[in-house]
């Protein structure tokens, strides 16, 4: 049987956008998702709660762990279109970052269209706040310092690479149980 | 409230086209994103991209404040006002403390704003190089690589023909050392506002089809020259009704014979220190 999505479609996702605007505005520091939803395995409510609010049929997601319940569900709530090819994704879902693709995979933009890039939204095992990476840029007062749990080795350096191309490069929002956090490609990861 | 509108007039797709386009503003701030801006039932040039980012962004529980040249009061602002309290029953306000988001056409208030506020401007022309270069296709490739030569060429010659920079309102920032980028037309006074800024500022210019944000705690520069450094405006008056001496005095012609008044323009900052107790 199919899962429902929000009870309230208008509000719920109106709830959900302005925390993700303020974690987008605020990054390396965990919200709450307002209002989850049910989602099958692998992803989690609030990943579920995210793809609801932003995902229609004039996005392309990509799926890093598809499977016929996900897409289903997907096409059924929201109409988003998927892709088999990361480069074209407006979006893109990880549900195991430690076997993630290159950050490089991923559409970056244009100089003249910088937008034209990907969201990735991943699903990390947790965020243990002042500890680990320390960030500033647009949106920090000062520094933020946060752990990011699950993500692959490489993952910092890749980020740091993509980093020098601004204002190209994609935004990236981790989820783990209920809380997100945002970093957007202006954010700056700090060498201790 | 009306239900026979979608809450807050918009459909839902095109909020979330809205949505989505904001968050690439924000990850990208002082870019220029484009939107399938929509006909809004208030004609380009009252405020169309400023009320299509405001109705993605309204929610049940927000206060609505909407100035105009920092007046709450003038046509403007109290028909936009009123539109969203009918296509969405929000709650307004007109004390810059009590909304959650603020509305504005040309004035950034006064009050300090908090990190829980949101600011949508609404913008005339999105482009700073518009006047310099007309061509969309030229202004893009100028912005992707950060070649701003002709503003600062534009801004020389003002001190050349007028000896100061005399381009007084919508002055052209730097955003967070990238983008060059218009503050909408507000008086270059209000510059200083929106670096680091503890609350969120969103651009809706709904006739050019563009929407920018200038994110919380971002340096944002106003171009100047070494020897010819930023200025803003002074008086040598105060408001004549609060006494302020710090705030941006509209001058105001009150008879045939010149008499002049000069008040502030944000009338909330002016109202609330009228009505605190003389200390």
């Amino acid at each position: 049987m199919m899962l429902a999505a929000f009870a309230h479609p208008v509000f719920d996702s109106q709830r959900n956008f302005r925390e993700l605007l303020q974690a987008m505005a605020r990054p390396a520091a965990p919200r709450a998702m307002p209002v989850v939803a049910p989602a099958p395995a692998p992803i989690l409510p609030a990943t579920m709660a995210a793809l609801l609010t932003l995902c229609d049929a004039d996005t392309t997601l990509w799926l890093q762990q598809p499977n016929d319940e996900v897409a289903t569900h997907l096409r059924f709530h929201t109409g988003v279109r998927l892709t088999q090819s990361a480069m074209e994704a407006d979006f893109a879902l990880i549900t195991e970052p430690a076997t993630m693709p290159s950050l490089t995979l991923f559409a970056h933009g244009e100089l003249r269209y910088p937008d034209r890039s990907a969201t990735l939204i991943v699903q990390v095992d947790g965020f243990t706040d002042n500890a680990g990476t320390r960030f500033s840029g647009p949106g920090i007062r000062d520094v933020e310092q946060l752990m990011i749990e699950g993500l692959p080795a490489t993952f910092w350096q890749q980020r740091t690479a993509m980093h020098a191309q601004l204002p190209l490069g994609v935004d990236l929002i981790f989820i783990a149980g209920d809380r997100m956090v945002a970093l957007p490609r202006t954010t700056r990861v700090l060498e201790d | 409230m009306t239900s026979d509108y979608n809450f807050a007039f918009l459909d839902e797709n095109t909020k979330r086209m809205l949505r989505r386009a904001l968050l690439k503003a924000v990850a990208i701030p002082g870019y220029q994103v484009p939107f399938g801006s929509r006909e809004m039932p208030l004609p380009y040039g009252w405020g169309t991209g400023g009320i299509q980012l405001t109705a993605a962004l309204l929610g049940p529980d927000d206060v609505l404040k909407v100035i105009d040249q920092g007046a709450d009061d003038t046509t403007n602002a109290v028909n936009i006002r009123r539109f969203f309290a009918r296509v969405t029953g929000v709650a307004t306000t007109e004390r810059t403390s009590e909304a959650s988001v603020i509305q504005t056409r040309h004035r950034i208030p006064e009050t300090p704003l908090r990190e829980d506020q949101i600011l949508v401007f609404q913008v005339p022309e999105p482009e700073p190089l518009r006047t310099l270069e007309p061509r969309e296709a030229e202004t893009r490739t100028l912005h992707a690589l950060a070649d701003y030569g002709l503003m600062h060429v534009k801004l020389y010659e003002d001190i050349a023909q007028y000896g100061h920079i005399a381009t007084s309102y919508d002055y052209p920032v730097l955003v967070d050392g990238r983008f060059l980028t218009s503050p909408s037309p507000i008086p270059k006074f209000d510059n200083p506002k929106l670096d680091r800024s503890p609350a969120l500022m969103l651009f809706g210019a709904g006739r050019e089809k563009r929407l920018y944000a200038i994110p919380p705690y971002t340096h944002v520069e106003s171009l100047a020259f070494d020897d010819h450094p930023f200025e803003i405006q002074r008086w040598e008056q105060q408001c004549q009704l609060c006494g302020s001496g710090d705030s941006y005095l509209d001058e105001v012609v009150t008879d045939d014979r010149g008499s002049r008044l000069f008040v502030c323009s944000d009338t909330d900052y002016c109202g609330q220190r009228r009505a605190e107790p003389a200390a």
